[in-house]
Parts: C-alpha cells; sequence; structure tokens
C-alpha cells in the first residue's frame, strides 16, 4: 500500500512537523517558512534545529542558535538541540541526576558511553523536541533535521533501544517517542526536494522505506526552486541572434526538461517558487512563507 | 618511492563533491596518470558512470572503463573499520572487537569514525605505490571538516583520560569500570542503560583500548598526509554552502591543512548580468527579455557571492558552470572540468 501523503495545510495542524530531504536542497528555508506560515495563524511555533543549526539560524535571520531558545522574526522560538546540553538536560530532569553541575569528566564519560550504545544518543536528542511537545508551551514545534539518511537512524532508534535496553527510563521514554512519532495526528515528516534527479531519487528511496518501515507519517512533499514556465521552444531560441537571451532561454529550458520529468514522479508534491537574484536566507524564507500563503 | 600526490575536495553538502570529484580524477587520468578516486556515497549516475558497484563495498579498487589508468572505489565503513582492527589489535582482540555487537555502532555512529576510515583507507592506497594520484571525495559528516579533525579525535577518544577514567588503569584486567573512581557516574550510567549494558560497553571499551599505539602512530601519518594534500574545498552561491566553505578557511588552517583553492560550481555567466533581451514586440521576444531579467538578477547574485567569497577568503578561485544537464559519463566529466575556468593548472601540476 503506498503511503498516504496529506496535502500540505494538514501538516499545520500537526503538533510536530520534521524536516527532511537530501543536503543543499533548502530544508532550512522550507522549515523557517513553515514556522513563518504557522506564527501568521497565530500559533506558538518552536524551531528545534537537530543540525548544526547554521541554515536554520541564517534563515531566521540570526548569528547562531542555542539550546535555549531565543526569539527571531517575530513571535517565532528557535533552538539549536545541542547533542551534549540535552544529554546533560535528560540526565538532570529525567534521571534526577544530582542538581550541581556535573564535572567536566563526568558528562564527557557519560557522552562516551552513550556514543558507544547504539540508539541511546538519537533517543535523547530526538526527545528533546518531543519533550518540548508535551510540555504544552507550543503548538508547533519544527523540527529542522538532518539529511533523510542520517534522518533514519533517528526515527528507527527507539526500536534499537528497546531490544538493546531490558527496563529502565530511556527504555520507557525511547516506547513514549515511538508512538507519538508514528501517530499521524501528532507527526509528520516533510519532504523537500529540488525538481532536479539527485533530490529526487533521495525522496523516492525515503517514501519507499517509510513504506515498509512506517516510523512516521509522510506530512507532505514539498518541491523547492520549482522554475516558471517560458512559453519559447529550443526551435524559436536555435537561431536567435541575442546570445545572451537565447543561452539564458536555453538553460532556462533544459531545466525546465528535467524539472518536468521529476515533478511528472511526485504529483503529490506542493511547489514553491525558485527565488531569482533573493540575496539573503532571511529574505528567502519570507519569500516562500508568502508564496505558500498565496496558494492555499 | 614517490610519494602520490592527495587531492580533497570538501564542503557543504549538495554542492556537488562528488562529481567534482569524479571529474578531477578523469581529468587527471587523461594525462596518463595513475590516478585513483575514492567517494563516500556515490549516487547511482555517478558510480554508473564510474563502475562502481555500489552494493559491495569492499574498499577494493577497480578500473574505471573507457577512462585510462583510472580506479575508483566506494568507502565502506564496515569493511575499513574490520581492517583498522585487524592491523592494530592482537588477532585474538581483534577477533572479539568485530564480532562485538557495539563494533558496528563505533563504525556507524561515532562522529569521528567514518571520517577516521576514510583517512585510515587513504594511507593504505597511499602506502601501496600503486597510484601516482588519489582524489578523495570526503565524507558527508559535519559538513566535510570532521574528516580533517578524525585523526586526532580517534586518538583522543581511544587513548583519552575519559575511556581510561572508564575502563581503569590497567588493561588486561577486565571489569573495573566497578572499581574505579567512577562511582557517582557509574550510577548515573547505570540508570540510564542498565547494569547488563554498562558492563558490555565497557568491555568493548576496554578491547578497544588495545588499538592505541597503532592508531596513534597511524593518526600521525594521516595528518601527515592530510597537511601536504591538495585541498580543494566546493561551494554554490546559496548562503549555507557558502557559510560552510568560510568555516573551512578558518578551521584548516588550525589543523596545520591549507587549502589550495576554491571551488565556485555552479557559476552563471557575468555576461547574462548587464544584458538586454530582443527588443522586439512580439510575445516571443517580451518571453526571452523577461527570462533574461530573470536570470541576469540571478547572475548578479551569483557574481557577487564569488566577488564576496575572494575577498573574505584570499584564494585561488575555479568556477565550475552550471551545466544545463548534470554530467553522466567519463566523456561528460573530462568535459565538465575542460569547461571550467582554472581547474586545468590544477589538474595539469597534480598530474606531473
Amino acid at each position: 500500500m503506498a503511503p498516504a501523503i496529506a496535502s500540505l495545510g494538514m501538516v499545520l495542524d500537526r503538533s510536530l512537523v520534521i524536516v527532511s530531504g537530501k543536503g543543499g536542497v533548502g530544508k532550512s528555508a522550507v522549515t523557517v517558512a513553515l514556522a513563518l506560515r504557522a506564527q501568521r495563524t497565530g500559533r506558538r511555533v518552536l524551531v528545534a534545529a537537530l543540525t548544526n543549526g547554521i541554515g536554520a539560524a541564517a534563515h531566521l535571520g540570526a548569528e547562531r542558535l542555542a539550546y535555549e531558545p531565543a526569539t527571531f522574526h517575530g513571535e517565532i522560538q528557535a533552538m539549536l538541540v545541542d547533542r551534549a546540553a540535552a544529554l546533560d538536560e535528560y540526565l538532570r530532569v529525567q534521571l534526577r541526576a544530582p542538581a550541581a553541575a556535573p564535572t567536566r569528566t563526568l558528562s564527557k564519560a557519560m557522552q562516551v558511553l552513550v556514543d558507544t550504545a547504539p540508539g541511546i544518543r538519537e533517543v535523547i536528542s530526538m526527545g528533546k523536541p518531543i519533550f518540548d511537545m508535551w510540555q504544552g508551551e507550543y503548538d508547533l514545534v519544527i523540527v529542522d533535521a538532518p539529511p533523510i539518511g542520517q534522518l533514519m537512524s533517528y526515527l528507527r532508534a527507539p526500536a534499537v533501544v528497546a531490544g538493546l535496553v531490558p527496563t529502565g527510563a530511556v527504555r520507557n521514554q525511547a516506547g513514549r517517542m515511538a508512538a507519538a512519532l508514528e501517530d499521524p495526528e501528532q507527526a509528520a515528516l516533510l519532504l523537500v526536494m529540488t525538481p532536479e534527479e539527485l533530490p529526487a531519487i533521495e525522496t523516492r528511496r525515503a517514501i519507499d522505506d517509510l513504506e515498509v518501515e512506517p516510523l512516521v507519517a509522510i506530512g507532505g512533499i514539498v518541491a523547492n526552486r520549482v522554475l516558471p514556465p517560458l512559453e519559447l521552444t529550443a526551435r524559436d531560441i536555435a537561431h536567435l541572434p541575442n546570445r545572451p537571451a537565447a543561452a539564458a532561454a536555453a538553460h532556462h529550458l533544459a531545466l525546465l526538461e528535467t524539472q518536468t520529468t521529476v515533478l511528472a514522479d511526485f504529483p503529490e508534491a506542493t511547489p514553491l517558487p525558485y527565488l531569482f537574484g533573493v540575496r539573503t536566507p532571511a529574505e528567502v524564507s519570507v519569500h516562500l512563507a508568502d508564496a505558500w500563503e498565496d496558494m492555499v | 618511492m614517490r610519494h602520490p600526490e592527495i587531492v580533497i575536495i570538501t564542503g557543504a553538502g549538495g554542492v556537488g563533491k562528488t562529481t567534482l570529484s569524479a571529474g578531477i580524477g578523469v581529468s587527471i587520468a587523461r594525462s596518463g596518470a595513475r590516478t585513483l578516486v575514492m567517494t563516500v556515497d556515490p549516487a547511482r549516475r555517478l558510480a554508473d558512470a564510474l563502475g562502481i558497484e555500489i552494493a559491495h563495498g569492499t574498499n577494493r579498487p577497480a578500473p574505471v572503463p573507457g577512462a585510462g589508468p583510472l580506479d575508483a572505489v566506494m568507502l565502506d565503513v564496515t569493511a575499513s573499520w574490520e581492517a583498522i582492527t585487524a592491523r592494530h589489535a592482537e588477532p585474538e582482540v581483534a577477533d572479539r572487537l568485530v564480532g562485538n555487537p557495539y563494533f558496528r555502532a563505533v563504525a556507524d555512529r561515532f562522529p569521528a569514525a567514518q571520517s577516521y576510515a576514510a583517512g585510515e583507507q587513504v594511507a593504505e592506497f597511499a602506502q601501496s605505490g600503486d597510484w601516482d594520484v588519489i582524489v578523495v571525495d570526503t565524507p558527508p559528516a559535519a559538513g566535510g571538516i570532521d574528516f580533517f579533525m578524525a585523526p586526532r579525535r580517534m586518538r583522543e577518544l581511544v587513548g583519552g583520560r575519559i575511556l581510561r577514567w572508564l575502563t581503569g588503569a590497567r588493561l588486561p584486567g577486565r571489569r573495573l569500570i566497578y572499581r574505579t573512581t567512577a562511582r557517582p557516574m557509574l550510577r548515573l550510567a547505570d540508570a540510564l542503560l542498565g547494569s547488563a549494558l554498562l558492563e558490555e560497553i565497557a568491555d568493548f571499551l576496554l578491547d578497544l583500548r588495545s588499538l592505541y599505539d597503532g592508531l596513534a602512530a597511524r593518526a600521525a601519518a594521516i595528518d601527515r598526509l592530510m597537511g601536504r594534500a591538495r585541498v580543494l574545498v566546493a561551494t554554490t552561491d546559496t548562503p549555507g554552502a557558502m557559510h560552510e566553505a568560510g568555516r573551512f578557511f578558518t578551521t584548516l588552517p588550525e589543523l596545520d591543512v591549507t587549502p589550495a583553492a576554491l571551488i565556485f560550481n555552479r557559476t552563471l555567466p557575468d555576461a547574462w548580468i548587464t544584458a538586454r533581451g530582443p527588443r522586439g514586440t512580439d510575445s516571443a521576444d517580451a518571453e526571452l527579455r523577461g527570462n533574461l531579467a530573470r536570470w541576469g538578477a540571478e547572475a548578479r547574485r551569483n557574481r557577487d557571492a564569488r566577488l564576496e567569497i575572494a575577498a573574505r577568503l584570499q584564494i585561488p578561485m575555479v568556477t565550475v558552470p552550471w551545466l544545463r544537464q548534470p554530467p553522466n559519463d567519463v566523456a561528460g566529466l573530462a568535459d565538465m572540468v575542460a569547461a571550467a575556468d582554472g581547474l586545468s593548472p590544477i589538474v595539469v601540476a597534480v598530474a606531473g
């Protein structure tokens, strides 16, 4: 059975949206655009970067993100899920570790142990945005996730931990986390691609993988940087004397050809426009949010 | 024996590192140098072009059909770590390590392990004397910078204070973890992982420590290899990729690695910025003018991005045109390098 891919407007009704896709397709731009869209409808939004946070920060018009959420772009809260900080907080809050700041050595030793046992690190890092969702302080938590291959290891982590740790707090949390991710009413994955060959292949692979292992519902596919049509044919430009105009048209037509082929395979994808000449990442996310709004 | 030339292509995800590596490899081999391209996760199309069998990563290079003295290999991290273990540990310990369920975890998930495996694999290939030039496509982990940090990180992990503290001072004794000074942490670790798992991990980490001497020596050799490699940092005009590229230029010198050039991929022609479209009044002319205006704005942004990063980094810049179709065979890869501005001199210098 093909996984049901909801129309994009629906992802805004979820409590947790995970944004992923191939490297370089504009995941962070779409993450922030989605956050802007949700915030404009009056929802309290948290953007949680599960990557190094550079992309999300740039698209929020910020220098960098920190573990402590800060407010950007109006009312959007954003944070970086720093691995070490997430583990320290987990130990403090979930395991009631002594409130006194853990020594550096202790903290580092725990990092090594957690890195060695498969799945634990992912459960704790991914657990942070899910925990924030449970806290109820936000209506929508949007995760700026790593590329899809890496994200799969996060999504598989709860099962890995369940198979590894017979009892205890982490196992319980992993179970709750898996249930939350698998519940299509709560969580959705938003796949971002561009209308190019390699991103299309990775997106298809992700859809197929999630069909075999339904770890999270696919809430939508965004085709980013979709070019506008051009009412010319290769014939029209074959004998043009004006070289730059002809070259630009040929360039556009060649890209369009690939785009048409790719998008035919993804009829469910929501197109977001290629933004010609837009300079700063913060402007990009605002333009994308506007384009998104115009479509609905 | 002459040391082979090492070319390392690094940069953010999605900037075309793998295609650039393949193109550079193809071009160097065309001049007759025995060349190896090592890639990490090639797309099917590129793997087909290079004749790499994706399904079976064995770390065994194979000739690229129709490309002269060019070989290609895809890095298999688990296979690399098995080889690393066999090289650096006593046979009995190596067997135990490879058979341990956490072994795969370390190979797959330690942030530095994938990158370290790539480095050690390059060192192996360099030592074999089978190639004059080795072109390395860096793993995507942490934007590629991990690749350069991995040797010291692995050395720190395996020989470091933390592991000693966790597993006790003496190597031969097992289960020392329960007799160390690590008691407050043990209570925590025990609550987190459970005592059975904790014990298994401790045993595993003890075995891992026995790799230290071999690994430390090899890590130093990899550092030297990287120090004399030609490092090419690839970027596109997207802000994320440019930021990432900037980070290489600030971080690599701290690791005694000097980037040789910046490769700006997907360059648009400057001529589009100021060009005017046809003056005609029919709809085709209007369409051409509108399209040129769009791409002119894009070309301006592209040029400004190049100027900005060139001014910031003060380094030779190679520009690779934005190709209408990505290269999908050996000839296309060579054409890409030929169409690039500033890449051929690097190819010639490397090919010697």
